[in-house]
Parts: C-alpha cells; structure tokens; sequence
C-alpha cells in the first residue's frame, strides 16, 4: 500500500480532535477502541525513520504508567466502599492529615476507578505519540511560523533528537553487552542513561548550532521553495476526527 | 577577508587559555589550515570566525574577529549566514530537512530569498558537487560522503564568501574524502572562496593548503607556509617525517615534489626482503559462508575467511561496504541470516558475561558508548571487579596507554585519544582472545595514533593474539597491519598481506609508498631499514 504523504499540521490537528473526544465521551470502551484504531493507522502509515520507529516506545512508555498509576491509585487515596477485593496493611499516618489513607481495603470500585482514570492519559499519550510518530519534525519545523523561532528551535531538537535518541539506546545497550555488563533491572538504566544524556546534549548544540548559524529566526519572513500544500487527503484525515468529535 | 586582532580565548569555569593573542589575516580565495593536538582549540578558532563562539558557548574573548568588516562582537551568527558557511565536525547532527533538496533550500528560506534564485541556486549546487542524481533522496539514507557533500552543498547555496570546515574528511574512506577536497579545491580557484579548514589527517589536505595555523595546545599559535610550518612541528605527514628522516635539507608537502627529492634513492639496487611476523597455526576466527541482511538488503555476501594468531587484520573498503556488519557478526552482535562465525571454537553470538570479556574485546565507532562511570577511577575500578583482577591494575594498564591521566576527571572531558585509551585499557584487562575495533582513528591525531599501533602490535605480538580493525586511514594500516582484507559491496574482493593489497590500488596507497613507488615501501621505517641494509 502506498503511504499517504499529507500536510505536517494534518496529523496534528487529527490528534488533538480525538484527544478532545476521549475526554469528552470519558468511556473507556470508546477510549480503548480509539487506541487501537490509532495504532493501527500508526502501523499502516508510519515511515521507516527514527521518528515512525518512536511510537513503539511510547506503547511501552504507556504501559509502564497504567500499571504504576493504578497501583497508586489503588494504594493511596480516598477509600470506596464496595466488593472487597483483599486487603493490604493500613500505613498508620498522622492525624493531622484527614482523609488520606495508604493501604488498607482494595475494593472493586477502588480498582476500576483507577484504571480507567489511568486508561485515559495513556489514552492521550498514545495518541499524541501517534502524532509525533506520522509526522516528520523537520516537515513541521518548515511549516511553523518563524516568530515561534525558539519555540520552532525547541520543536526540532525535542522531536528531531530524541527519536534518534531511540536508536542510540540500542547501540549502547550492545556496547555495553560486550562489556560484559548484565542489562536487567532498574540499575542497568543508569548505565545507559549517563552516555545517552551526553550524545543527546553534543546533538542538540551540534543543531542549535548548525541552525543558527545559517541564519534561522534572524528574519522573520521565510521564503517557502517548494510550499507544503493543503490536500483532499488532509481534509481528509481531519474530518474523520471531527467526526469522531461531533460523535463523541 | 577573515582578521584575528589580538584574539585571546577563554572558556568559563577553566584554567586554560584555548588561544592567546592571535593575530591572523585571511585574504580571499585563500585556503587556511588549522593543525594541532585534540583538543587544542581548533574547533573553537573555526567557530570564532562567525561568532557561535562566544555567543553559543559562552567563554570570554578578548580582541576582536571580523569577516569582511563584520564584528563578531556587533552580529550574531545568524547573521553572518549569507557571508558565512560553515560545516560541523559532524554533518548529520546538524541537518533539519529529510530530503537533499529540501536541506540545501533550508538556508535560504531562511534569508527569505525569492523562490526563482532559490531554484536557480540549488540547480548550481546540485550540479557544482555532483548531487543532482541525489536530489530526492532522505538524507537519512546517504554515505558518509554524500553527506560531508550535501552539507558543504547547503552551505554553498547562500553564496557565502567563507567556508569554514571541520574535520571534513575525518570519517570518509580515501576515495570519497578525494572527492570532497577538490571540490573544495576547485571553489578555491574558480570562485576565490575563503576556505578555512581544520584536519587531523594531513596527508590527505596538505597540498590544498596556502598556510597552516597551528596552535599548540596551550594557546600559542604560529602561522606560515606549509613547508615553514611543517619543518620542526611534531604533527607531520609522513612524507615529511620521511624527508626528516633521510635527512634532506627541504621538505616537500607533496608526492610530486618528494619524489623529485628522492630520485637518487630509489635509482640504487635493494634487498627488497619482506620481513612481516608469520602468523601461528592457530586459527582463532572462522568465518564460513556468512551472510547478513538488513531490512532485504544484503550487507555481506556470503563471506568466508579465516584469521590466525598474531595477525593483525585491517579491513577496509568504501562506507558502506559490509565492514561494520562483518566486525558485529565477529563480535556476535548482529543478526547473522546464513553461515556460521566461530571465536575460538565458541559461537560468539552466545557469549555471556565474563566468558564474552575473555574471548572477545569489542571498541564500538564511539568508545564512549562503553563508559558510563562517573570518573576514571571509578571505570577502572569497575573493569578489575568484572575481572576479579588485583584492584589497580587497568589503571597501571592506562597509565601506560595514555600516561597522565588524572583518576578524577570525567570521562567526558577527556580527549578523543584519552577516551579511546580509557576504553581499550578496560577492554584489554580481561585479556581477551581477540580484540576487535571500529573506526578507530576518527578524531585522532599523530601522537594517539602512534600510542595505538604501539599497543596494537603489542598485543598481538606478545602472546599470539589477533587483532581485527576497520578503518579508512590507509596510513595507520601500513604502520601496524600484517593482511588486509577488502570489501566491496558486502564481498571480499581482495585478501591478502598488507603491502600487496595497499600496493594494488593507487587510492587506497599510503604516502610513502607514492613517493618510492615502484619500491615496495609503505613506511618511513621500511625506507630507513632497506637503506640502512643497502650500506
């Protein structure tokens, strides 16, 4: 199938129009559904470069809040009477603070609460990944206004180095497998973590840099070489998000 | 055109001046080369010239830079982008657009120039550096090479009256950095441009160049012809170590001038014996039949080989070529499709812990991807845990590679060369069977370089172990390899002793063996010996 090559803005604009319905409708069927068909179109449409290739990172980026933040949001808070689903030790808490318990009964409605709370912000960054992933930052960059110029430098580097940033990961992981170095664990992280940090600095300068340098931001009108036109496919992809939005 | 007036520099929270009261005048259509150790400051003396230094760095500067009667001091670099262009050390970091012509028509959006000059100039461009085949392509998929040129390309466009260059042919292979020094080469002399250009690897850009600038390392810097530089600096080519060392009066820069100098020596009769160490019986790394494809493409070709003790094996071939898949199946890091690679008997993709750190030393492209300690010490003290050696002895073993390396600093503020010792200090304390390298001479200058063959040959020598390295510096592969194997196209395309295969192609033919060619000579030291025989 061929791919779709639409407006920078269009995938954008489609990602917010559902996020807005999500929240509206606040079902987690209609959330969940909307998740799915959001990575399908991902799965379909995305490009093999460093930024199609983030959307699996934020898939696991997802996951990993649900489980954190339902187990939270099961542990602390305000109580729910209802089914009790099992019990775990009350954290005795000063009595100056009301209202608030760590621990004790897990109820069914406790639970379902927090997972449908958690359902819907992963719901929202999944379909903003969705966003990041369709679209190529440097397309974006060039349809941005120039007077957003430290806001357009931020864009690029933000969307530009960290998906590259994805493939940097991996090739230190390997580095350091040959090190001999076991990669479990949170601790294995670090390891990672400190060289990462460092390319992703030297990188952003490098681009801070190299576009400076060439004069961008100084006037503030830009010449287009070769505008990034409007399509029907455009119009396209956004009314299936307003459609969703009126149905919402 | 470029004036340094009494230019003194300074980075914040640092002791050390980076340059003291340079005065230096660059006039049109002149080509200026900057030498010096790592880390020295050339980088920042290049970036002075259009102001990301102080501006994007911070830093205090004394004295003044102006380029064609514009103060750093008064315009920002952003300014200066229609007078001034200026190409990284490294071209991929710094592109924002995907595709070629997009990326060459960013600058002049930028400038807001009007859509038919813009047209008109990427034609120019397109055709000057011979992108146009290119025009449409990701710039994600490019070479090494198309990038350097698509980055000198998108510096063009704007017509500067400078071109500032880093490193520009550090991570080519011989033939594409050719490429991209006469293009420079011919914007020289047909257009008077102002080139300014930092290099490690002289012999390749020495003859291009109209002065040296060359900063020693603590701020002092001289400037004059190549040969008035050339004659006492200890950053040299090896041509002119090879004029030193036969003792000439002059020194040329380049191989039509030395061999000029040297016709008497190569008339006389020698005993031309080769004296390469016979590698042992032991066959450390088998290959057979190995294939490895990425996404549908074929990186190798079903390769078979087989490498012995003692051998110290460079590959080489255009980027591109296989030789990074070929060293990551040796290592066992990358997916093989077909064949089979053994690493003394064992199977190196199943290799795990402190057996993988016995049998295999690996140094990535970046040897900092190995580092993640906060000091030297702590590195070192890691290795020797990992290793169950006597704490110290990576640090004696580093001490010995690159002396003088406080135990405190951070891997990051050292050097590329430091770096590179801290890496191969960790790697070699497991003693492993093999050792395995990428790349690795990007970034080094002479000295580091020298530290490395010694270390190298060492480790080959001694206890009857191999050495595998990829690389595109032909020099470094005639200082220290025994056999080269060459890949083209994911196949081994020739395989054999280093002077027969460095011989068989002129562009891939070290300097030396230019000079005294036909002679069988790759290095000063082959000259020096067979002369020292023939008496």
């Amino acid at each position: 199938m061929k791919k779709l090559s639409l407006h920078p803005l269009t995938w954008w604009i489609w990602a917010i129009g559902l996020a807005i319905a999500v929240i509206r409708c606040d079902s987690t069927i209609f959330t969940i559904s909307c998740v799915g068909a959001v990575a399908v179109v991902v799965f379909v449409n995305r490009e093999n470069a460093p930024w199609g290739k983030s959307f699996n990172w934020t898939l696991k980026l997802t996951a990993w809040i649900l489980l954190v933040r339902t187990i939270i949001g099961v542990l602390i808070g305000v109580p729910i009477p209802g089914t009790k689903l099992f019990t775990v030790p009350i954290l005795p808490l000063p009595n100056w603070m009301p209202g608030i318990r760590i621990g004790g009964t897990v109820t069914m409605e406790r639970l379902s609460s927090a997972i449908t709370e958690g359902v819907l912000i992963c719901a929202i960054i999944v379909i903003f990944g969705a966003a990041a992933s369709l679209t190529s930052p440097h397309r974006l960059l060039r349809v941005l206004p120039v007077y957003i110029y430290e806001f357009g430098i931020s864009i690029v580097i933000a969307t530009s180095v960290l998906p590259q940033l994805v493939s940097s990961v991996s090739r230190i992981r390997q580095a350091q497998k040959l090190r001999g170095q076991s990669l479990r664990g949170f601790a294995s992280w670090r390891k990672v973590a400190i060289p990462l940090l460092e390319e992703s600095l030297a990188r952003s300068l490098d681009l801070a840099a190299a576009m400076d340098s060439r004069g961008y931001g100084v006037s503030k009108k830009r010449s287009r070489y070769r505008p990034i036109k409007w399509r029907t496919a455009d119009s396209a992809v956004v009314c299936t998000a307003l459609i969703v939005l009126g149905l919402s | 055109m470029i004036k340094f007036s009494n230019v003194s520099l300074i980075y914040p929270n640092s002791t050390r001046t980076v340059l003291e009261n340079l005065n230096l005048e660059i006039s049109e259509g002149e080509m200026v080369l900057v030498i010096g150790p790592t880390g020295s400051g050339k980088s920042s003396l290049l970036r002075l010239i259009n102001g990301l230094v102080p501006h994007h760095t911070g830093g205090i500067l004394a004295g003044d830079v102006s380029v064609d009667g514009n103060s750093t001091q008064l315009v920002k670099p952003g300014g200066m982008a229609h007078l001034i262009g200026i190409v990284g050390q490294n071209p991929a970091n710094g592109f924002v657009a995907d595709t070629v012509e997009e990326e060459l028509a960013f600058g002049m959006e930028t400038l807001n120039l009007p859509n038919d000059v813009m047209r008109k100039r990427v034609e120019e461009v397109l055709d000057l550096l011979s992108l146009a085949p290119l025009r449409n392509r990701s710039i994600a998929t490019l070479s090494g090479g198309e990038q350097q040129r698509v980055a000198i390309g998108s510096a063009l466009v704007a017509h500067p009256k400078v071109l500032v260059l880093d490193e520009p042919t550090s991570a080519l292979d011989p033939i594409a950095a050719e490429e991209v020094l006469s293009i420079l080469h011919r914007l020289v002399h047909d257009l008077s441009l102002t080139v300014v250009i930092a290099e490690h690897k002289l012999e390749r850009v020495i003859q291009f160049a109209d002065r040296i600038v060359h900063i020693n390392g603590e701020g002092v810097t001289s400037v004059g012809t190549p040969e008035q530089i050339l004659m006492n600096s200890p950053i040299a080519p090896p041509i002119v170590h090879l004029a030193r060392a036969l003792g000439l009066k002059e020194i040329g820069v380049s191989v039509r001038e030395m061999r000029r100098m040297t016709s008497g020596i190569r008339e006389k009769e020698y005993d031309l014996a080769e004296s390469i160490p016979s590698p042992t019986d032991n066959l450390i790394i088998e290959v057979k039949d190995l294939s490895v494809t990425y996404d549908g493409k074929h990186a190798l070709k079903s390769v078979s080989s087989g490498i012995y003790g003692n051998e110290i094996i460079a590959i080489m071939g255009r980027n591109g070529a296989g030789k990074s898949s070929l060293l990551k199946s040796l290592a066992g890091i990358s997916q093989v499709s077909s064949g089979s690679v053994t690493v003394s008997g064992l199977n190196p993709q199943h290799l795990k812990g402190k057996e993988r750190r016995t049998t295999i030393g690996f140094i990535p492209q970046e040897p900092s991807d190995l580092l993640y300690g906060q000091s030297v010490k702590i590195e070192c003290d890691q290795a020797d845990k990992d290793n169950q050696i006597p704490s110290g002895t990576t640090e004696q073993i580093l001490q010995q590679l690159v002396p003088g390396i406080s135990a405190n600093t951070h891997p990051r503020d050292l050097s590329e060369g430091q770096r590179l010792g801290l890496a191969l200090s960790i790697v070699l304390s497991s003693n492993p069977a093999v050792l395995i390298l990428d790349e690795p001479t990007r970034g080094l200058d002479y000295q580091a370089k020298k530290e490395l063959t010694r270390t190298l040959i060492e480790f080959a020598r001694a206890t009857g172990k191999c050495v595998v390295l990829a690389t595109h510096d032909v020099e470094l592969v005639a200082e220290l390899a025994t056999r080269v194997m060459f890949l083209a196209d994911g196949d081994i395309v020739a395989d054999g002793s280093t002077l027969e295969v460095l011989l068989s192609s002129p562009a891939f033919a070290p300097q030396v063996s230019k000079v005294m060619s036909p002679l069988p000579w790759l290095k000063v030291s082959d000259v020096i010996a067979a002369i020292e025989a023939h008496q």
